[in-house]
């Protein structure tokens, strides 16, 4: 049973398999973006709809577009095995051969170990937006109006809209339109009263959920076609976000460390194929 | 004149400073004084776009800004890396041939957007473009470390290409990679999701970053043989400007009608 489970971490850990996988990837994302670009309508509510449900009805129902995605999802989850058996083995074997080594060469040797774990941390992100993020998409409100967040007793009010209009004279189709919409909002929790602004790219956080600015109306200074001031909204409870941002921040922790070393301390060294 | 126009010219003076390069070596003012002008005319382009746009980005600049920026790394970069000339002339038909390919396949019809108001989108936009231009430049070593000559001096030197190809490599691994996380914060902060998935170039951005971690592994382990990790490194061109580019590319457009 031991010689069994060795021989199959043994497997996972082959480098071999990491180099197929990546290739296999490769390919397979290049012919996703014939499938994304022909298709993209099959593709766009996946930014709403879980993955689950995604996949039980655009992702089945069409599958010479959409295998692309689901072939994706199994290469990615393979090479999230390989990827953790190893770095795991070989962070393992760093550590027993710390005592052997200066402690600025072992903090160097763990710069791809670093990313490694990074990159399972972002997909595990990813997986978790894509199945548990719950969206409330398109809740409009206009001035004085307020809603409820589903599941609290919260809720938010659209007191003014206060756009910043386009000045220059550069682009003549921007001329009187608003280049940064702003609205702002009341943010109600039983006494505790607050005030945001949202725009876009500048997204509210309360109560668990990210608030974000998907449309608005007027468009233009003097009102445009239609001059009844609304904001269109879209509510996100998105778990996966707390582990792809950091897990982010990590890779990025991990390519310093390498870059680092490189610059600075492998200059001199003579490289060797 | 326009942008497209000072590109036009652009184009035209990357090919000559090229062709000059190579027929003219012996005349060493002639090929920079024309690659100096391109790069010049570029720029203009380029601010041409960028300037009334600000502080939104202009869409699809990716394929202008290219070949200023490799010819830049090509000109005062490569020589300072023991270049004697093989990897910057390849590295400079690069720089034309995706001048050409900008030029002849313009997407600069469209107006910026107001969600493109955001830093992450500017960094987006620069880390992808200096990651494109290291992977070219890792590119033409690996070419001229497989294609040198075979005297007993350049067999000696083909190791020292794969080296400095991997070394672009890995800067350009690196700015890809922060354009990616770059603009997978700019689409949470403006639409909610690290993915925008109606955006095709998703998928390209995916395969390069998926192809290149292949060649950084490939080297640290040494998994594969010096040549076959230099014939894959020299394949990254293809990536580049065979997957990479084409989300931004337009319709063909003749240059004359400009």
């Amino acid at each position: 049973m031991k010689t069994l489970f060795k021989t199959i971490w043994q497997k996972i850990c082959s480098i071999h398999l990491t180099v197929a996988l990546c290739l296999m990837i490769t390919a397979d994302s290049a012919w996703g973006y014939f499938c994304l670009n022909r298709h993209a309508d099959l593709f766009e509510p996946l930014n709403d709809i879980g993955l689950v449900e995604w996949i039980a009805t655009f992702g089945r129902h069409n599958l010479s577009h959409t295998l692309w995605l689901m072939l994706l999802l199994v290469l990615l989850f393979l090479l999230g095995l390989n990827t953790f058996a190893c770095t795991t083995d070989r962070v393992l074997g760093l550590v027993s051969a710390r005592s052997r080594m200066g402690a600025r060469r072992f903090f160097f040797r763990l710069a791809p170990h670093v990313m490694h774990y990074a990159v399972l941390i972002i997909l595990s992100g990813y997986l978790g937006t894509y199945l548990f993020a719950r969206v409330l998409d398109s809740r409009t409100l206009v001035p004085g109006g307020s809603m409820t967040l589903p599941g609290t007793a919260a809720t938010i009010t659209f007191d003014a809209f206060d756009p910043i209009y386009y000045e220059g004279d550069a682009l003549p189709a921007f001329e009187n339109r608003v280049l940064m919409p702003r609205a702002r909002l009341t943010l109600t929790r039983g006494d505790d009263v607050s005030t945001a602004v949202l725009a876009y790219n500048r997204p509210v956080r309360f109560e668990g959920y990210g608030i974000f600015l998907k449309n608005f109306n007027p468009t233009m200074r003097s009102g445009g076609m239609s001059g009844r001031t609304r904001i269109d909204l879209s509510l996100r409870r998105d778990p996966g976000v707390r582990l792809y941002i950091p897990g982010m921040f990590l890779f990025t922790v991990g390519l310093v460390m390498y870059l680092v070393e490189r610059v600075f301390y492998k200059k001199n060294k003579k490289e060797t194929l | 004149m326009t942008s497209s126009q000072f590109f036009n010219i652009a184009t035209g003076l990357y090919i000559l400073g090229f062709a000059a390069g190579v027929f003219l070596p012996r005349r060493r003012l002639v090929a920079p004084a024309f690659l100096l002008s391109a790069l010049a005319a570029n720029a203009a382009a380029l601010a041409i776009r960028y300037m009334p746009a600000w502080p939104m980005m202009p869409m699809y600049l990716g394929p202008v800004a290219l070949p200023l920026v490799l010819c830049l790394l090509a000109l005062f970069v490569s020589g300072r890396n023991g270049d004697r000339g093989g990897a910057r002339c390849i590295a400079l038909a690069f720089t034309a041939l995706s001048a050409v390919i900008a030029a002849l396949f313009p997407k600069d019809f469209y107006l910026p957007f107001l969600k493109s108001q955001s830093l992450f989108a500017h960094l987006f936009f620069l880390f992808g473009t200096l990651g494109r231009a290291c992977f070219l430049m890792g590119a033409a070593w690996a070419i001229d470390g497989l294609t040198g000559k075979r005297s007993l001096e350049e067999a000696q030197r083909s190791p020292l290409s794969l080296i400095r190809s991997f070394h672009w490599n890995v800067w350009g691994f690196s700015f890809w990679t922060l354009s990616m996380f770059t603009g997978e914060l700019w689409s949470y902060l403006g639409w909610g999701t690290p993915v925008v998935w109606d955006e095709p170039a998703i998928t390209t951005t995916m395969a390069a970053w998926f192809f290149y971690i292949c060649l950084m592994h490939l080297h640290l382990t040494g998994a594969w043989s010096a040549r076959s990790r230099g014939v894959y490194a020299a394949a990254g061109a293809l990536v580049v400007l065979g997957l990479t580019l084409p989300p931004d590319l337009g319709p063909f457009r003749w240059v004359v009608q400009l």
